[in-house]
């Protein structure tokens, strides 16, 4: 196993920046997802470290080496794709076989390490088939399995469970995460998924545009995202964003809505609001940290219900509150009717606050 | 499946007539295509088994009363003259043939390789001027490239044709080509690269392999293309001993006008190789022209 660096990374093809000037430590044995949206580059990314694609600018350490110039043979990873990349015209046994063919070992080695490997993974029946007479779950054990055959210092994965149905994708979820565990393996993993994310990983990475956006552990990333792209990207539902005014009065900051109401703020929110550069701000609250009433409660402003989702555990409401759709969850047993007037209560300790200008959480000094 | 088998009758009698009527009028269509194309080949092989006297019976018989081996005999008996040029001329077939299809997939398959994987400066007008061949008539080149294959010394040489049958056959091998290089996921080479194979080993294992078909096809229609093509071969060769089958039974038989018989054994013997070559590898010539076209 080894550490994976990449400083100043970046990957232009053409005049469009693919990734841009990204910089990240996985330690040893670490599980990061590189999560964001479709198109942000997250497989650029994990190419680059695979070899796949070749650098512009930057570098590449795997353990203490810089692999910029070197072959995807020579970086001792391993890769799982989203499709798999199964060799279609060659059975199980010889898929797993293939890795440790080129790298010529022994014939009685090659047949005992395939078939620890396909005893790990359950899936010894399997062998002689084709990769065309298996299930989805049981190719992407296959693609897992040709993975760790060889016991690689990097496992890279791109979206690994992307093909398969939700139940099996929960499975598989879980799987990985204990494969990571007994290997102490150190786990590249790109997904569109922040769930996913937030589960499996230690570290998660989000990425928009090109750009790291937060590198941090999905707790950390979850309560404190530093800025609207992080915090609506990670949570679901997302986390609403409700654009008003800042504006003060008698010594107190208060932000307003074009809606007419005005939401009091804790000292601390005060300040922050009090450091940003304009006077535009951005209220972010997750859904389980706003309460629901259904009558006007000190400190509460008032909202229209627009969509009612009861899910059994919880009921999702969503509202309109300053122009904004706003998610809420409730406990069943709360009866709302879209179209009904309610009113909203913030908690202070656990909202976000962001400059609508430069989209970065504020900070309070 | 068998929901729709168990209500397709009740709701739809009548548009059910109409597509028979349409799949009857093709059958019928069909039936008289495949006439069309079989029965000269009948006639040949019938011709091809008669005697000199009763090919030119009149009314001709669809079936000789007595079947003879005698002009087979004759073509295959390397110690009369005639049998002498025919063998000839099928071995100078089978080289020029085998020649052109060999180095054309050797330059085929790389070639379409790379127009599928590598962007390269002067990808497109590459690809496009290699087609562009395509779109004039063949005998429009006939002139100027007799003029360059005496310049260069080819002429009556077999160099010339299999050069001249490479410009024609390369463009569709690697058009075809590409499109499957196209439908085989880049991922795979990816893999096996990281998997510790270099792209050239990468390309020999693992795609090569998944493209079997395509050049399968692409070999089958070079060789056809070779075996059958008749005015470069006139013009090119001129010696007796190099000719060609097509030029050498043209040239041959023009000397014996009333060897019907004969003429007819030597196209049947000629078409041999070419659908015997078909029916052995059809199944991947269909494969290759239905997946290069549609498989995602
Ligand atoms: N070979 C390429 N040539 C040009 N643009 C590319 C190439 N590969 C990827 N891109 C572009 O780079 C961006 C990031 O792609 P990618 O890394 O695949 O995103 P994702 O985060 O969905 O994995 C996309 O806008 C994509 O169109
Ligand atoms: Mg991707």
């Amino acid at each position: 196993m080894a550490h994976v660096v990449l400083k100043d990374l970046v990957k232009t093809y053409g005049s469009f920046k693919a990734v841009n000037e990204v910089s990240l430590t996985v330690n040893d044995g670490e599980f990061v997802a590189l999560v964001g949206p479709s198109g942000c580059g997250k497989t650029t990314t994990l190419n680059l470290v695979a070899g796949l694609t070749s650098v512009t600018s930057g570098d590449i350490f795997i353990g203490d080496q810089v692999v910029n110039d070197l072959d995807p043979k020579d970086r001792d990873i391993a890769m799982v794709f989203q499709n798999y990349a199964l060799y279609p015209q060659k059975s199980v046994y010889m898929n797993l076989a293939f890795p440790l063919q080129m790298r010529k070992l022994r014939k009685d080695e090659i047949d005992r390490k395939v078939k620890d490997a396909a005893r790990v993974l359950d899936m010894t029946h399997l062998l002689e088939r084709k990769p065309r007479e298996l299930s989805g779950g049981q190719q992407q054990r296959v693609a897992l399995g040709r993975a760790l055959v060889r016991d690689p210092a990097v496992f890279l994965m791109d979206e690994p469970l992307s093909n398969l149905d939700a139940k099996l994708r929960v499975q598989m979820r879980s799987e990985i995460k204990r494969f990571h565990q007994d290997l102490k393996a150190t786990i590249i993993y790109v997904t569109h998924d922040q769930l996913e994310a937030v589960t499996m990983a230690d570290k998660m990475a989000v990425m928009n545009g090109g750009y790291l956006q937060q590198y941090d552990t999905p707790a950390q990333v979850f309560a404190h995202p530093v800025n609207m792209f992080v915090a609506s990207f990670v949570g679901s539902p997302a986390m609403s964003l409700i654009p008003l005014e800042a504006s003060t009065a008698n010594g107190n900051t208060v932000l307003t809505s074009a809606e007419g109401w005005s939401l009091a703020l804790s000292p601390r929110n005060m300040r922050k609001v009090e450091s940003a550069s304009t006077r535009k701000i951005v209220l972010g609250a997750r859904h389980s940290t706003i309460k629901l009433h259904k009558s006007a409660v000190p400190g509460s402003v008032p909202a229209k219900a627009y969509t009612v989702e009861p899910t059994g555990d919880v009921t999702f409401v969503q509202a309109f509150l300053s122009g904004a759709i706003v998610n809420i969850s409730v406990s069943p047993d709360v009866a709302v009717k879209p179209d009904e007037q309610i009113w909203l209560e913030f908690d202070q300790e656990r909202v976000h606050l962001f400059d609508s200008e430069t989209e970065m959480a504020l900070k309070a000094e | 499946m068998s929901i729709a088998a168990e209500t397709a009758p009740r709701g739809q009698p009548r548009r059910g007539r109409r597509i028979d009527g349409w799949r009857w009028g093709g059958r019928i269509f069909l039936v008289f295509m495949l006439l069309y194309t079989a029965l000269p080949m009948v006639w040949m092989l019938s011709t091809s088994i008669k005697s000199g006297f009763a090919a030119m019976q009149f009314p001709p018989q669809l079936w000789p009363d007595q079947p003879t081996l005698a002009a087979y005999q004759k073509l295959l008996d390397p110690q009369n003259s005639v049998g002498q040029d025919f063998l000839r001329f099928f071995w100078n077939s089978l080289i020029v043939s085998t020649a052109t299809t060999v180095l054309s997939v050797i330059v085929a398959v790389p070639a379409a390789y790379a127009f599928s994987r590598f962007r390269f400066p002067g990808r497109n007008f590459l690809f496009f001027a290699v087609l562009l061949r395509n779109m004039f008539p063949a005998v429009i080149f006939l002139v100027p490239l007799f003029i360059l294959m005496r310049a260069i010394g080819l002429v009556n040489t077999h160099g010339s044709l299999v050069l001249t049958y490479l410009t024609f056959g390369l463009p569709l091998a690697i058009w075809l080509l590409k499109g499957f290089y196209d439908n085989i996921p880049v991922q795979l080479e990816q893999a096996a690269r990281i998997d510790g194979a270099t792209r050239f080993q990468a390309f020999v294992l693992i795609v090569m392999p998944l493209s079997t078909p395509g050049i399968i096809a692409t070999a089958i229609y070079s060789f056809i293309g070779a075996w059958n093509e008749y005015i470069y071969a006139y013009t090119f060769l001129s010696k007796n001993e190099q000719l060609t089958l097509p030029v050498g039974i043209q040239r041959f038989f023009s000397e014996n006008t009333t060897d019907f018989p004969g003429l007819m054994a030597a196209s049947f013997m000629m078409s041999v190789p070419v659908v015997v070559l078909f029916l052995l590898l059809q199944r991947y010539f269909v494969r290759a022209l239905t997946e290069g076209a549609v498989k995602h």
